[in-house]
């Protein structure tokens, strides 16, 4: 609230000024409608610390598991081999179809524990990589 | 003759007062850590000028415990009426600037009071959650207001559509109002939902939990499936809330914002064609579909983040708002499971409760097999998305792009499941069970007897295949209203919307259902 002195025609008027705004910078206006998917926020899974101990270094050595139960039609890199994140790194079938299996980090592959062939239970480790 | 001066400086005092809140100091510190008021929130939702408070001099009427003598402006929480894209919406935000924005009886009823006005009206309701639990000194008082808010929610539940924006705390039993709305959208930071926090994990149970681990916005989006969306930050959340409600009807006897175009393009989209792979065994990337078949493939991914192998969302095609149930064969196959039954449930459900048509694109080889399936009950949960489909009253088009096998067919609204139209592509697989499993039953005998049983086998599963995995099989019985070139498959989809729009649909009257749960 301001009290402020306003002559007219040389005649003074005391008058209150409420100052709508007073509870800071109002947003100028409702914000535009986001257009496409952008508006939601990229997340990615917490790991538990109990269930998934693996994942939850961010930097140290993980196990990238299968996941689904299935058969491993392919292991598609190599030992030593460089990864960036999102690179595909194997390929297991279930239920008539083809499931690629991404890494979920950058790193280099240190081992693989799986060969072509074999069946692996939803969770198994596939490949570690550092 | 005119009003007491006095008066009006009276109320002008008044307004400043509610205005302020917890008071300029506060709201300075709020704003030191980037956050915005409730005031501010509300002002970012609605048109600017449209906002109408309904009970800003609201006060408490707690006498203990120190409470007396200490106003609470608007008993923490803003509540009324604004314009958001010309549609009027009711929304209240929290306050946490005034008393941790707890829920005293005021404070709840003041919400009440907003959604009853909402529910006669006919008008969405927008929540703005950031409270830090109950008004410990009204005691029961409090969580009577909590039980009032539950029942209220509940009330309004297919009525209108409520959005819940967690933007601060929402713990204990504070967290059952949001989770009783239709969609729930988080702040990535900033705010927290769980019943028990690690503190009470750790006294009850022993075990060490991390916030990050139970309440964030991460593991509500990914792991247990409770919110619908997160969002970058407040004014993100707000704007999402936005642009959901451009997708919704404002209750359910109104029909979702149609925008018909004037002239229905019927136009082939060639590239259809080419998504689809040669070889069955690799799988098709459901996203791709969509994004041809909605207009400028603007699509909002509901729950994107959790239980990926079923996608769910809001689009339009040529206009008409459609809710697509996708099977997402690039995640376990796209498999239906525990989980993406629940997710493919509640939104087939609230489609049908706000009149907007469903579009299911089907690619699904079956249920997901394996113990903990079995054990945690795929047979309860995969019914619901049987009994959403059938229940479902809305117009129904079903378009089985590839695989569709077994009971998980049915499960994605095949024509006995009430579909009005299902369209197959040249490349759809229909069949009671995969040609492998079939021949094992239907020829164990003459397998063993062969001298090659391997080769038998095979032989005989290609005679299979040849028989059941086309499309050809089921549209002779009448199970398939044609069979379409993908590339077809947008014209014809939109030719159907505009056709099946006047569908009514009466079942016998009940109180409701009895899904599986």
């Amino acid at each position: 609230m301001k009290k402020l002195r306003v002559t007219v025609e040389g005649k003074a008027y005391e008058v209150l000024v409420e100052l709508l705004d007073d509870t800071g910078p109002a947003p100028s206006a409702a914000p535009a409608l986001v257009a496409g998917p952008s508006s939601l926020a990229p997340v990615s899974a917490p790991s538990a610390a109990s269930a998934a101990p693996k994942l939850a270094a961010a930097n140290g050595a993980a196990e990238i598991p299968s996941p689904l139960t299935g058969k491993v039609v392919s292991i598609d890199v190599k030992v030593g081999q460089t990864l960036a994140e999102g690179a595909q790194v194997a390929t297991v079938e279930a239920m008539k179809m083809n499931t690629y299996i991404y890494a979920p980090r950058a790193g280099t592959v240190a081992a693989v524990l799986v060969n072509p062939g074999d069946g692996v239970e939803e969770g198994a480790p596939l490949l570690r990589i550092a | 003759m005119a009003i007491a001066p006095e008066l009006l400086r009276k109320l002008a005092e008044k307004r400043q007062t509610a205005r302020l809140g917890g008071g300029a100091e506060k709201l300075a510190e709020r704003k030191k850590k980037g956050l915005m008021s409730a005031r501010e929130r509300l002002a970012a939702l609605f048109q600017p000028g449209t906002f109408m408070e309904f009970g800003q001099h609201a006060q408490h009427d707690c006498h203990h415990f120190g409470l007396q003598d200490k106003a609470m402006p608007c008993d923490g929480v803003i509540t009324g009426v604004g314009y958001i894209d010309g549609r009027p919406v009711a929304a209240f935000a929290q306050d946490f600037t005034v008393g941790g924005g707890a829920v005293g009886r005021i404070h709840a009823q003041k919400i009440c009071d907003l959604m009853e006005y909402a529910r006669q009206s006919g008008i969405p309701v927008i929540g703005i959650n950031d409270s830090g639990g109950a008004r410990i000194q009204e005691g029961d008082d409090s969580l009577s207001g909590y039980g009032q808010v539950f029942f209220h929610n509940v009330l309004l539940s297919g009525v209108v559509p409520q959005i819940s924006v967690i933007a601060g705390p929402c713990a204990g039993g504070a967290a059952y109002s949001p989770a009783l709305t239709d969609f729930i959208i988080m702040t990535k930071k900033n705010s927290q939902m769980f019943i028990c926090g690690p503190d009470v994990i750790k006294a009850a149970t022993g075990a060490t939990v991390t916030m990050d681990e139970i309440g964030s916005a991460a593991a509500h989006a990914t792991v247990s499936g409770n919110i619908h969306f997160v969002a970058e930050d407040e004014a993100g959340a707000l704007a999402l809330s936005q642009r959901l409600l451009s997708f919704l009807p404002s209750n359910n006897v109104m029909d979702p914002p149609h925008r018909p175009v004037p002239n229905l393009t019927l136009d082939r989209d060639p590239a259809m064609n080419d998504l689809v792979p040669a070889d069955p065994k690799a799988p098709l990337d459901v996203y791709q579909v969509i994004n041809h078949l909605v207009d400028g493939g603007d699509f909002l991914d509901v729950q994107r983040d959790w239980a990926r192998n079923i996608v769910v969302g809001f689009a339009r095609i040529q206009g008409l708002v459609v809710g697509v149930v996708a099977n997402q064969p690039m995640v376990k196959a796209g498999t239906l499971d525990i989980d993406s039954s629940d997710k493919g449930a509640r939104f087939i459900r609230f489609c049908n409760c706000f009149n907007i048509p469903l579009v299911t694109l089907v690619d699904i080889p079956g249920f997901m097999p394996g113990l903990a399936q079995e054990r945690g009950g795929i047979i309860r949960h995969g019914a619901k998305m049987l009994f959403a489909y059938a229940a479902a009253t809305v117009p129904k088009i079903t378009v089985i792009m590839r695989k569709s096998y077994g009971g998980a067919y049915l499960a994605m609204c095949s024509k006995d499941m009430g579909a009005d139209l299902v369209y197959a592509w040249p490349c759809a697989e229909i069949a009671v069970m995969g040609a492998e499993g079939a021949v094992n039953v239907l020829f164990k005998r003459e397998i063993a007897a062969a001298e090659d049983p391997k080769k038998k086998a095979a032989e005989l599963a290609a005679d299979y295949r040849e028989k059941f995995a086309s499309p050809y099989e089921a549209a002779g019985k009448g199970m398939i209203t044609d069979v379409i070139e993908p590339a077809e498959t947008r014209s014809i989809v939109a030719l159907g919307l505009r056709n099946t729009l006047s569908k009514r649909e009466t079942r016998p009257p009940k109180k409701h259902g009895n899904i599986p749960l």
